[in-house]
């Protein structure tokens, strides 16, 4: 059934510029932790009289995610009021954009590989296939290869600026839900905090490159340094548009929209189920309703929120209190000179320069924080370290909380220099995290170093070959496994022999000799 | 003894200075004028006595320690009700704000105390700024000075009357589509609606942003000017994006003859219908008085005025619907008792809290800003602003200021106009201006010829002019000996020093 | 095409002005008369007209810094919440949200 459908998939995430000191439009303290409403003014609550002023913090911040997201900066642009009656915003109307955003008309690059390359049986088998464009001269081309896997650009219509709402709180029902709340309560420290909303193009086809998407725009706006990107604690928010069409048809069906999503998994599952939940109802011969509906990730279910009979009526108009504005050439080149290399061209290096795989040059990269702490290790450690460093960055660091650039550059040339093995380097790292000291030492405190002497090494080897003849004619023989037996051998005699045993070297002394 | 009738902003800051009298005793005598006279004027909503006498005693503590003092020290101000001072409440004549405490101080109303001057109380006003002639207050009428069956103008009709009626000095107002020009002329006071972004409006309850502008009432172009120097000081205001750094010194050109100048009138609108005879010869005597002082008089058109009043009734409806939408009960304002459900209370806060005329507005709004409706009104409404705006600039060209009158006619009795489409059209001779976001100044001519109520000339100028409008103003002033009158029937009701 | 007084009872309700039937009737003679008055706007031929929102002339960019000020705007508690008419804790208060159309945006 779902072969016959191919699902077409627009974004809007919202993110909070969370790194900013202030609010949008007044001085207020950025902080939702505070006891209720704690960071207010005249401004954020609606006061009459109060007047906004735009921070400009947040509109460098914009101009650096359009910037980074391959957007066209408008130089022309205004505010715009949108109304409507509802107590989270102080004044009955949000500040946001009108038709012209600060950034328009971008697009990022999705590489999907593996598992999740196969979601996206969309004709397009191999080589180049034109999807949609923006304009006629920047067709999105599907590039995909032998493998399966394929790169996708997905258009970005536009970025703007806005205020975030305030946060209500229902009382009286059950759960805080609104439905059966008899009073709701409302605190503004949120309400005003600077929100960029990025809207997407429909081009996204598989819940994969929803994921992928986010993941992408996550690693970029926290490379920015422009917000935490937390979709835990909701300063990054995604809404997804999905509609359904029968495969090699261009149309567009009705659309539905999907709120609360608080994680990649949410993402992806909430969007899975919506689109197998369209797909029966086509079916069926059924009708999809434009309605907006909520992700219940406990009990893996959509459920109907509101249905959009008519287009909301908000009343834009352009907010007569805040000056239009005319970007300068300076300013927004002031804004590119702010951007660190971004996680793309980061990959990219440490694979030419540093010869890391690639896949692992992307996880590193994808993370500023990471990626920072890679590089200051890598900045330690001889070249040819840092593909260990890598390893190390990769494989080990995530389950650790306080771990050092040193430490990492340390216990990555232990492991390069086989002095440890990689158990021991997890075990070594378990009891440095968050000390700070120097891994070497507590290799040697506790006596785990192991020699990487050969000629120490090479009289066990003697005493184990001259030992076990059975297992050296079997080598000779064919049979290759006794080795791994022959290994343990060494490292047990080892201990009589009162020397740190080293796999690693036992298996090429005794391979060299038993070759000869 | 010096009565309080008769002093300038001026004088009380010298004799304030030199000792010859202390801020307290400036700030009595306005009191006392106040007991006096409010029974019969009843400009203010709230006199505001504990904070008039604390801020006397500290400028006189200042004087006292050898601080320096401002140019407005001791000078009594009132400031019209939709401007917030820490200490009184801020109501718009409202029901919706009867009980709202002010919690920050206006931009405007800060720097006049910075100034030195003494906040003496907050003036009444048409509800919100909706109207011409302070009726719509949900509170009480005021009554205009010179003949207290007539009104005293709007929307800042509190402020135009406690400056006509001798209760303060100064007062300050604000004008989104003549509400400080045309109550000055019916109140036979000077008003100054300034060039838009010359003072903030940083904590004056908004009505039209982009046409509210605060000015000064005074009873002489020399008190404006002070004003002015005080409102302007310091620069543009952080706290509000469209100010403008406009600070020069008001009072220094103020006297400079205007031999060589050129003063424009417009033909078309000294005919136009509603023109009362009386006004028209006045604003005649004002032309020869220019003339006679050296100007030259030329004629300019402004081909598309006409149209600013369909203009502005559809920019200031929209803002003002915007700008009132805050108005929900919720943080602040009148909150209906009893409600089950948010709409509920929200609708009902808005229907009782609101006066008829805010309702009308805001519903004029709610319309005009409709998806389908935008494209046929507020967007070419702000093209056609585009057009009047050229329109000044190229006058500009030929003047230096334009001549017009303030109002089409004098002061109205109360009720006399009823139908709200009525009252718009006396706003005429003063829309034009804040569409195009330019100064304007009414100054007294003396007494109309039938009514025997106060007549004023209008003098427009180009944006950023404004120190130039005070001079013409002056140049007519002088002409027509109208400086520092108070109201025959108040003159000498308390007051002394 | 003159306002309804069903068209104006919608506006009303968007307006969120709750409006007896004397009080539609009334507004909706207001509305339409008033309409009248604006008519001129649309006998313009506007083309190639820029609009002026703002009459500020040529100022745009206007921003202020990033800069917590605490101690100069921000309200205490007690201060943000004097004015409000319903108030538990910390919070503003409002009555039930659903039952009525005032509900999600």
């Amino acid at each position: 059934m779902l072969e016959d459908w191919e699902a077409v998939i627009g974004l809007e995430v919202h993110t909070e510029l969370t790194t900013l000191e202030t609010k949008l439009f007044c001085n207020c303290r950025l902080s939702h932790d505070d006891a209720p409403n704690t960071n207010v003014c005249p401004v954020c609550l609606g006061m009459p009289g109060a007047l906004p002023v735009p921070n400009r913090k947040a509109i460098q911040s914009i101009v650096m995610a359009g910037l980074a997201t391959n957007c066209q900066i408008q130089k022309h642009s205004m505010f715009y009021r949108k109304h409507y009656f509802y107590p989270d915003m102080s004044k009955n109307f949000q500040t946001t954009q009108g038709p012209v955003a600060f950034c328009m008309y971008g697009h990022l690059d999705l590489e999907v590989s593996g598992e999740g390359a196969k979601e996206r049986p969309d004709g397009v088998e191999t080589g180049t296939d034109t999807v949609s464009a923006h304009d006629e001269a920047n067709p999105v081309v599907v590039h995909k290869a032998d493998d399966g896997s394929y790169t996708v650009p997905i258009r970005i219509l536009r970025i703007h600026m806005e205020e975030d709402a305030a946060k209500m709180v229902h009382v009286g029902g059950e759960e805080g839900r609104i439905a059966s709340a008899t009073e709701s309560l409302v605190d503004y420290n949120r309400c005003g905090t600077p929100l960029i909303e990025l809207v997407t193009e429909p081009d996204l086809r598989t819940p994969e490159e929803a994921r992928l998407f986010m993941e992408k725009l996550q690693q970029t706006f926290r490379t920015l340094g422009i917000s935490d990107c937390s979709l835990e604690s909701g300063s990054m928010r995604c809404d997804g548009n999905v509609s359904l069409r029968r495969r090699g048809t261009r149309g567009l069906g009705t659309k539905t929209e999907l709120k609360n999503i608080n994680s990649f998994k949410s993402l992806h599952d909430g969007l899975e189920y919506e689109i197998r939940r369209q797909a029966e109802v086509l079916e069926e011969g059924g009708v999809i309703y434009q309605e907006t509906r909520h992700w219940e990730p406990n009990r893996k279910r959509t459920i109907v929120m509101r249905v959009k009979e008519t287009a909301d009526d908000y009343r834009m108009m352009p907010d007569p209190d805040l000056a239009p504005f005319d970007l300068t050439d300076d300013f927004i080149e002031g804004c590119r000179a702010r951007i660190p290399e971004l996680p793309d061209a980061k990959r990219d290096r440490y694979v030419s320069e540093m010869g890391l795989k690639r896949v692992d040059a992307a996880q590193i990269a994808g993370d500023p924080a990471t990626a920072a702490l890679f590089e200051e290790a890598c900045s330690a450690v001889e070249d040819k370290v840092r593909p260990t460093v890598a390893n190390v960055v990769v494989n080990l660091l995530p389950a650790f909380k306080g771990l050092t650039a040193a430490q990492v550059a340390s216990v990555s040339g232990l492991l390069a220099a086989d002095a440890i093995t990689f158990a021991q380097a997890r075990e070594v790292l378990e009891a440095v995290d968050g000390t700070g000291e120097d891994p070497a030492k507590v290799v040697d405190e506790r006596g785990m170093r192991q020699s990487t002497d050969a000629g120490a090494l090479e009289p066990v080897v003697d005493e184990v070959l001259a030992r076990c003849t059975d297992q050296v004619r079997q080598y000779r023989e064919g049979n290759r496994k006794v080795l791994g037996f022959l290994v343990g051998q060494c490292m047990k005699a080892s201990k009589g022999a009162g020397v740190k045993g080293n796999p690693k070297l036992f298996n090429q002394l005794l391979a060299a000799r038993l070759e000869q | 003894m010096a009565s309080l009738d008769e002093l300038s902003c001026a004088q009380i800051a010298r004799g304030v200075a030199d000792g010859s009298f202390s801020a307290t005793e400036v700030a009595r005598a306005s009191l006392d004028a106040i007991d006096a006279r409010e029974g019969e004027v009843q400009a203010f909503l709230e006199v505001s006595r504990d904070l008039a006498l604390a801020a006397a005693a500290e400028t006189d503590r200042r004087r006292a320690a050898g601080e320096p003092l401002g140019p407005l020290a001791g000078v009594p101000v009132a400031f019209k009700d939709n401007m917030h001072l820490v200490g009184t409440r801020t109501t718009c004549a409202s029901r919706m704000l009867e009980n709202y405490d002010s919690k920050f101080t206006a931009t405007c109303v800060q720097r006049m105390l910075d100034a030195g001057a003494t906040p003496v109380g907050k003036t009444n006003m048409d509800e919100f700024a909706f109207g011409s002639s302070t009726e719509s207050s949900a509170f009480h009428r005021t009554y205009n000075p010179w003949d207290t069956t007539r009104v005293p103008g709007g929307s800042s009709g509190g402020s135009a009357a406690s400056v006509a009626s001798g209760e303060v000095t100064l007062a300050l107002g604000s004008d989104t589509g003549g509400s400080i020009r045309q109550p000055a002329s019916f109140c036979g006071v000077v008003g100054l609606k300034p060039t838009y972004g010359a003072v903030s409006r940083y904590g004056v309850v908004a009505f039209g942003s982009s046409l509210d502008q605060v000015g000064p009432f005074g009873r002489s172009v020399e008190d404006v000017a002070l004003a002015m120097c005080a409102l302007t000081a310091g620069g543009r205001d952080p706290y509000d994006s469209t100010s403008q750094d406009c600070s020069v010194d008001f009072l220094e050109h103020l006297e400079d003859p205007i031999e060589g100048a050129t003063v424009g009138v417009i033909p078309s609108l000294m005919e136009a219908e509603g023109l009362t005879d009386e006004v028209r010869h006045a604003i005649e005597a004002a032309e020869r008085a220019l003339e006679d002082q050296g100007a030259r008089i030329v004629e300019v058109e402004l081909p598309n005025m006409a149209s600013s009043i369909s203009a502005y009734y559809v920019i200031a409806p929209c803002e003002a619907f915007s700008n009132l939408a805050r108005f929900d009960g919720v943080r602040y304002g009148y909150q209906e008792p009893g409600c089950a459900t948010l709409a509920e209370q929200t609708a009902l806060s808005r229907a009782h809290g609101f006066g008829e005329e805010a309702k009308r507005r805001q519903m004029l709004g709610a319309y005009l800003l409709a998806s389908g409706v935008y494209d046929q009104y507020y967007y070419p409404a702000q093209q056609v602003r585009t057009l009047i705006t050229q329109d000044y600039a190229r006058a500009y060209e030929a003047c230096d200021v334009i001549l017009m009158p303030a109002s089409p006619r004098t002061a109205f009795r109360f009720g006399e106009i009823s139908d709200p489409t009525q009252m718009y059209l006396s706003d005429m001779y003063t829309i034009s201006n804040n569409i195009a976001g330019n100064g304007g100044v009414s100054v007294p001519l003396g007494l109309g010829e039938d009514s025997g109520l106060p007549v004023s000339a209008q003098l427009q100028g180009p944006a950023f002019s404004d120190r130039r409008l005070l001079r013409f103003a002056r140049a007519i002033e002088r002409a027509f000996d109208a400086r520092g009158k108070v109201a025959p029937a108040f003159a000498g009701k308390g007051g002394e020093l | 095409m003159a306002l309804s007084k069903q068209d104006v009872a919608g506006i009303a309700d968007y307006a969120r002005i709750a409006l007896d039937d004397e009080e539609l009737e009334e507004m909706c003679r207001y509305m339409n008369e008033t309409v009248q008055i604006l008519q001129p706007i649309r006998e313009y031929d506007l083309e190639g007209v820029e609009p002026t929102f703002h009459p500020i002339g040529d100022l745009s960019n206007v921003m202020g810094e990033d800069v917590v000020d605490d101690s100069v705007r921000a309200l205490d508690i007690d201060t943000a919440l004097a004015n409000a008419g319903a108030k538990r804790d910390r919070y503003f208060r409002v009555p039930s949200i659903l039952g009525n159309d005032g509900g999600d945006r």
